[in-house]
């Protein structure tokens, strides 16, 4: 075994990718927290609510929903359970959410890291995204979620 | 505003320093079994299973990582791969529709949801997904 190429690649290569990932994950972590600040979620959510429709959710579901697929899941788990903590949304689109999530979360975070690998990132949103809806779509139809009934109010 | 900008350095650098800790110990970890006959042995029995999703046999090494621990850990291997942009993309779908499968599972059953079903879903999709790329892109 070549034990001398093997650390220069090694080392080398590492170091490469942990510089790389530096380099792109500081300036999208910056643009979240801006977008935080400027409540860039809520203006969203108001126009996106309505889409919901096409799982049986109520457009309340879209704050949530949003938070967990922007900012990812442990920001996203807050604002699940306060929502539906405070009555904005019944255990049937929690869980429909939740559903979404498992699949589609934290898009910017997620993608800015494969992107340092190289891959195509609109394609990868676009994939997850796909996965996402076809998920909750069989979710909000099937006979598990029926049971939780349509009735409003946590 | 610069209190904004200063979360968002500290969030990135924190980011980075777990992503550290993890992508270059499985990095070298990968390096080193390129250098022996262990990668190729892994490559050689993945091939037929990952030509499906149109990958190299030893990218299955990043695929079993991703699913199993972290992506995390599937980034360290991935980077030390050498695989081409459409391989990247194809991979990197794959292990974001799903990941860390043992951990999450314990969080589904959390909020009601069988956890088994989920990991099923997750994965069919996932592979679904690599198929799909792997013919229209």
């Amino acid at each position: 075994m070549d034990w001398k190429s093997f650390a220069a690649e090694a080392a080398g290569g590492s170091l490469k990718y942990v510089l790389i990932m530096a380099a792109i994950i500081i300036p999208v972590m910056i643009m979240l927290e801006l977008a935080r600040e400027k409540k860039l979620l809520e203006k969203l959510a108001a126009k996106t609510g309505p889409v919901l429709k096409i799982f049986g959710m109520s457009p309340e579901a879209s704050f949530p929903l949003l938070a967990g697929f922007i900012f990812g899941i442990s920001y996203g788990a807050g604002v699940i359970i306060d929502s539906y903590r405070s009555g904005r949304i019944t255990v049937k689109d929690m869980i429909l959410v939740n559903i979404f999530l498992s699949v589609c979360h934290a898009v910017v975070e997620d993608t800015a890291l494969f992107l340092a690998l190289g891959a195509s990132p609109l394609v990868i949103i676009a994939g997850r995204l796909a996965a996402a809806i076809i998920i909750t779509y069989l979710a909000s139809r099937s006979v598990f979620i029926r049971k939780y009934g349509e009735g409003a109010g946590g | 505003m610069t209190a904004v900008i200063k979360r968002g350095v500290v969030k990135g650098l924190t980011v980075t320093l777990e992503l550290a800790k993890i992508v270059v110990p499985v990095y070298i970890l990968v390096t080193f079994l390129k250098y022996t006959p262990v990668l190729g042995y892994i490559a050689k029995t993945a091939q037929p299973l990952m030509k499906l999703v149109g990958l190299p046999g030893e990218a299955s090494v990043a695929i079993v990582l991703g699913y199993f621990t972290n992506l995390y850990a599937a980034i360290g291997a991935i980077a030390s791969l050498n695989l081409s942009s459409k391989e990247t993309t194809i991979i990197a779908t794959m292990l974001l529709i799903a990941h860390s499968l043992p951990m999450e599972t314990a969080v589904s059953k959390k909020v009601g949801v069988s956890g088994l079903a989920m990991v099923t879903i997750r994965v069919a999709l996932s592979v679904a997904a690599g198929a799909v790329l792997n013919l229209v892109m």
